[in-house]
């Protein structure tokens, strides 16, 4: 276990401090926790992807309904399998970090909660994000009735501009409203 | 003229999603967005943003490369673009920015190092992961009050105690350490001699620090003078800050659905269990405010037979809550005129329970009158949230109205050697009982019940009884009960900050060892930034409460027969001493100050800067409706204009190719927008 800090060269440890939300120690733990999920067959690897399955076994992320989109959101993988690499690793868990920004905070949710990935979120994502929300099972979904309802609220209070989407700017209002959102948007391993 | 103008928007909007509902314009949508979208301004700065390949922008240097939404890899790009770019750029406007940089890594350390000493982060984590963010509110909210009474205790510290035990050295041989009397029940009592000790205020005298500004009255008077006019501050600056939060959010509170829903999930669940109770919470509340619409729609309908009826059973049941409190207040009156009722010579357990009398009726009064008033709420037919609020409002006013029902009764029997120490001891027996009652609370009920019920999960009187629920409201409002004991003491009693440090140090702990280890996530959980609102709230009505009471007290009553204030005939004999003893211009600068003519002024002076405040709200408000108005019409001339364009656009492919059969559809669609759009159909015809 003592190997890990050697592991990562002290000018990358200080470049990520700079470049991401996270302290040393944050780093450090966020190095070994990877390397544990790598397993032995990818250390020599230069620069190891652990798949979306592995990812999700993390704790941290298990009772999250949105982990999937999470992974895919921080993936640069170039065949969008959502897997992930140190630095997306490092860029996840920036984002949710105690010190992030509203700023980045909104901006992430957004796109997590963009499921078809087209910039704005449309009836069929507020949809997908509702049964994530209130649990993805027939007998815990909103009757459709009550999802249209809700739909229709929803677009009536933040679709500013009245397009039937909500956009960036008109999801990062509403957030700003929100003071809790910080607290809350937030994964500390 | 503005209703026009609305009812216009209306129009627009209605059409935009009538459009959107439809497939067609879905289809048109991606059409369009293709071909066009990408090529407007904005989204062609939007794009130019995200890319983080022209970092020209001023903004961007100013800004830390870590603040900027794209992934680590981008990021180092950027970085060397902009290290490329200083080069170009002056050796002075390097300097800047690296000097720039340098300040903020040291801001962000220290921030760092400060939140690093908080303590119990940890903590903080385990709970947040386990209850949710609402509960640790109420942990927070109870460090807040620690660090606010070492405050206090420094403070005091700082003016009472070291000067007293600098310049009294004859105090101490005053007054015997032990007597034959004194006993462990003293501690209980605060008689005996703890009443000699420093705890209480008739242990200060004026001692051989006596210059006519520079003594122990003026110490004291000033230590407590800071400390409420500081936590007056302190209480205030939080409470307007979170009124901000909950003053935005306010504006459709009954239904904020996309705040629920937007923010709805809590990322620090790590919890399985609480995930699942998550999940249902948000589903039940989703389905309360769709019901609550419902509801507000029922109540619309009402009929007057059911108005009547339903005024009716409210007046009753307030009069029934009117009853209760009055009944309550009634036995702390009794209770209080008995326990001051000298008596010879009882068992000591007697004398305990006697002198213990007013605060064990006023505890058992606040732990079984909420949860009536609970029981009552539900029958007046309020929507649910109100419900919540007319409990919590009603318990928060038996409270703070059963302690100041408590001190109006022990003023009133003041005949006493040294009144002064006999009220502070009155607090101190609130106090010392307060605690007494949050441990047994624990140790005695709430625990054996936890395991009780894990022992035999499956017994009738487990599934009857179950877990306790954390109630957070209850819980803020004992903190906040102990808080105003602690203000309304200060005076009599100046160590009481620094009994309430370790008493809320004990309580944390208790109240963190039942929250992980006998409670169950209660099945409602509370909104943080409404309930901080409300927590402060209610500590500033405290604090109020205290205020007042210590300065009627004060001002209405000679100061008794010991303490730092005996022989003066009011107690600021010793500033307006202190002031005569000034020179000429500073005297009369201090009378100016305190006379009217100065509160005119300074009256006249926040009337005008509120009108202006409120003016400039109001301004500011009407022009956010209209800005919000052009950008419902900026976006359907947009989306206007983009359709008109996509159709022409597919009108030249069309007669390009020259394939006919989709024509058809097209085609309604065209004179669909045609019969909307009589001003450019002209162009469009000629075009095609």
């Amino acid at each position: 276990m003592g190997t890990t800090a050697s592991q990562l060269p002290k000018e990358l440890l200080s470049e990520y401090q700079e470049l991401t939300f996270l302290t040393k120690q944050e780093i450090l733990l966020a190095h070994k926790r990877f390397s544990e999920l790598a397993g032995k067959e990818d250390r020599h690897h230069p620069n190891p992807r652990v798949p979306m399955s592995k990812i999700l076994m993390l704790p941290e992320l298990k009772s999250n309904p949105f982990r999937e989109r999470i992974c895919q959101v921080f993936s640069t993988s170039d065949v969008k399998d959502g897997s992930l690499s140190f630095e997306d690793f490092l860029d996840l868990l920036s984002a949710f970090s105690d010190s992030a920004t509203l700023e980045i905070k909104s901006h992430y949710a957004f796109r997590i909660f963009d499921f078809d990935d087209d910039g704005t979120l449309d009836s069929s994502d507020l949809e997908k994000l509702v049964n994530c929300l209130t649990g993805d099972t027939d007998d815990t979904r909103l009757t459709a009735e009550e999802m249209r309802q809700l739909i229709s609220n929803i677009l009536e209070e933040s679709d500013i501009d009245k397009d039937g989407t909500v956009n960036l700017s008109e999801f990062q209002h509403v957030i700003s409203r929100s003071p809790d959102f910080v607290s809350s948007f937030k994964i500390v391993l | 003229m503005e209703d026009r103008e609305r009812k216009h928007v209306n129009f627009q909007r209605l059409i935009s999603e009538e459009s959107c509902s439809s497939t067609l314009s879905d289809e048109s949508c991606e059409y369009y967005q293709t071909e066009i979208f990408d090529q407007l301004p904005s989204s062609l700065h939007h794009r130019r943003q995200r890319g983080g390949s022209h970092g020209s922008e001023g903004g961007r240097f100013s800004q830390p490369l870590k603040a900027l939404p794209i992934s680590l890899r981008e990021k180092r790009n950027t970085r060397e673009h902009q290290n490329l770019q200083r080069v170009n750029i002056g050796f002075w406007e390097s300097w800047r920015q690296s000097q720039q940089k340098g300040c903020r890594r040291i801001r962000e350390q220290m921030g760092m190092v400060l939140s690093g000493m908080l303590p119990w982060r940890r903590t903080f984590h385990k709970i947040e992961g386990k209850f949710g963010v609402g509960v640790k509110a109420y942990f927070v909210f109870l460090r807040y009050l620690l660090f606010l009474n070492l405050l206090h205790f420094i403070i005091i510290a700082g003016t009472v105690l070291i000067p007293t035990v600098l310049y009294d050295k004859n105090v101490s041989e005053d007054y015997p350490r032990t007597n034959e009397n004194d006993s462990v029940l003293n501690i209980f009592l605060g008689s005996g001699f703890v009443e000699r000790s420093p705890v209480f205020y008739g242990f200060y005298k004026r001692g051989s620090l006596a210059l006519t500004c520079l003594n122990t009255p003026i110490l004291f008077l000033l230590g407590i003078a800071c400390i409420l006019i500081l936590s007056l501050f302190m209480v205030v600056r939080r409470t307007v800050v979170g009124f901000k939060h909950t003053w935005l959010t306010e504006n459709r509170y009954s239904s904020n659905v996309s705040y629920k829903v937007f923010c709805g999930w809590d990322f620090c669940i790590q919890d399985p269990q609480t995930a699942l109770l998550k999940h249902s919470f948000i589903r039940n509340e989703l389905k309360m405010d769709l019901e609550e619409q419902k509801f507000q729609q029922k109540v619309s309908q009402r009929s007057l037979g059911q108005w009547v009826r339903l005024v009716f059973l409210r007046v009753i049941l307030n009069f029934i809550v009117l009853v209760l409190l009055t009944g309550s207040f009634c036995m702390i009156y009794y209770a209080t005129e008995y326990s001051q009722i000298q008596l010879t010579e009882l068992h000591w357990i007697l004398s305990l329970l006697r002198g213990y009398l007013p605060s064990i009726t006023i505890t058992i009064a606040n732990f079984v009158l909420p949860h009536i008033f609970n029981k009552i709420a539900a029958f007046e037919d309020y929507s649910l949230s109100v419900q919540l609020n007319l409990t919590l409002i009603r318990s928060i006013f038996l409270k703070l109205s059963s302690l100041g029902i408590y001190l109006f009764f022990v003023y009133t029997v003041r005949d006493k050697q040294c009144w002064e120490n006999k009220f502070g001891m009155e607090m101190y027996r609130l106090f010392i009982f307060d605690f007494l009652a949050c441990f047994f609370f624990a140790f005695f009920l709430v625990y054996p019940r936890a395991r009780l019920v894990e022992k035999n999960p499956t017994s009738k009187f487990a599934r009857i009884v179950g877990k306790q629920k954390f109630m957070i409201p209850f819980n803020v409002l004992d903190l906040v009960y102990s808080q105003t004991i602690t203000w309304v003491g200060l005076f009599y009693c100046p160590l009481l900050p620094g009994m309430s440090v370790l008493k809320l140090l004990f309580i944390f702990y208790i109240k963190k060892f039942t929250v992980l280890r006998c409670c169950a996530p209660a099945s409602r959980m509370f909104r943080t930034s409404s309930s901080s609102v409300l927590f402060h709230f209610m500590l500033l009505l405290s604090l109020l409460l205290s205020i007042v009471t210590l300065i009627n007290n004060i001002v209405q009553f000679e100061p008794g027969t010991c303490g730092p204030f005996k022989g003066d005939k009011t107690v600021f004999n010793v500033t307006s001493a202190c002031v005569n003893s000034l020179s000429d211009p500073a005297r009369n600068a201090i009378n100016y100050l305190t006379s009217e003519a100065f509160a005119f002024t300074l009256i006249l002076a926040e009337i005008i800067i509120l009108t202006s405040c409120v003016s400039r709200g109001q301004a500011n408000r009407h022009a956010i409706e209209r800005l919000k108005d052009m950008l419902v019409m900026c976006s359907s001339d947009k989306r206007f204009l983009v359709k008109q364009h996509s159709t022409w656009l597919r009108r030249q492919r069309r007669t390009q190719t020259s394939v006919r059969s989709p024509g058809i559809r097209e085609g309604t669609y065209f004179t669909q927008w045609n019969e909307t759009s009589e001003p450019l159909s002209v162009p469009m015809g000629e075009s095609s």
